[in-house]
């Protein structure tokens, strides 16, 4: 199945990217999917990490779908 | 949500006019907060800043807050403007009005938003100084969960 990952601000400059497919099999984890993340921009690491999937804050154990949308990002810093 | 708003803007924000969008007849009083750059944080020497925001989610939690907070403080009308790109100091990065029938609650409500926002909303703020750049993390160990 094909999701899309999003990233912003500082986990863009760390990947380079704002937004990639990725092809993950079906009933994979959120949690799974973001350490595949992690895995291909190591640099990430450098960083605490926020999750989300569909625009909302993800659990672990969260199971992804086709066409989900994923983003990772630091820790907001709003206001 | 009783003309409640939550917008995202790279216009320069109007405090007064966005303070003045609600002022509804039950309530008495508005209590609104002026959040603008800061000069100095720490030792370093702030030239200006960019935000940079998840627009879709940005609104999204920005609704929850708004939900969140009616339900626990005894206040009516919520409303919050953020603006993004670039800011320089002194102009305002965020206005969050609240409108109840009682000032301390509007007080109160207003100071749990701007906290709150801080912590969930995904917006970030990359700082330019004397000397460098880098995109600000807000506290970890608040963070976020659903």
């Amino acid at each position: 199945m094909k999701v899309r990952v999003l990233f912003f601000g500082a986990t863009a400059e760390e990947t380079g990217e704002r937004e990639i497919e990725l092809d993950l099999e079906d009933e994979t984890q959120a949690g799974d999917a973001f350490q595949e993340i992690i895995s291909a921009y190591p640099n990430l690491q450098k960083h605490s990490l926020l999750f989300a999937v569909n625009q909302e804050y993800a659990n672990g154990d969260r199971t992804i779908t086709d066409g989900d949308e994923l983003a990772i990002f630091t820790a907001v810093s709003g206001g | 949500m009783k003309n409640s708003f939550f917008e995202l803007t790279t216009e320069p924000l109007d405090v007064g006019a966005t303070a003045r969008r609600i002022v509804p007849e039950t309530c008495g009083a508005t209590v609104t907060l002026d959040g603008y750059v800061r000069r100095f944080t720490k030792e370093r020497e702030t030239l200006h800043l960019v935000y940079e925001a998840y627009q879709t989610m940005a609104l999204l939690e920005m609704e929850k807050l708004i939900g969140q907070a009616r339900a626990q403080f005894e206040i009516e009308t919520v409303g919050i403007v953020h603006r993004l790109g670039r800011l320089e100091i002194g102009e305002t990065s965020v206005v969050i009005s609240v409108a109840a029938p009682h000032r301390r609650a509007a007080f109160e409500a207003c100071e749990w938003l701007i906290k709150e926002l801080k912590r969930t909303v995904p917006i970030w703020k990359k700082e330019f100084y004397k000397g460098g750049e880098v995109w600000i993390e807000g506290d970890s160990s608040g963070a976020p969960s659903s």
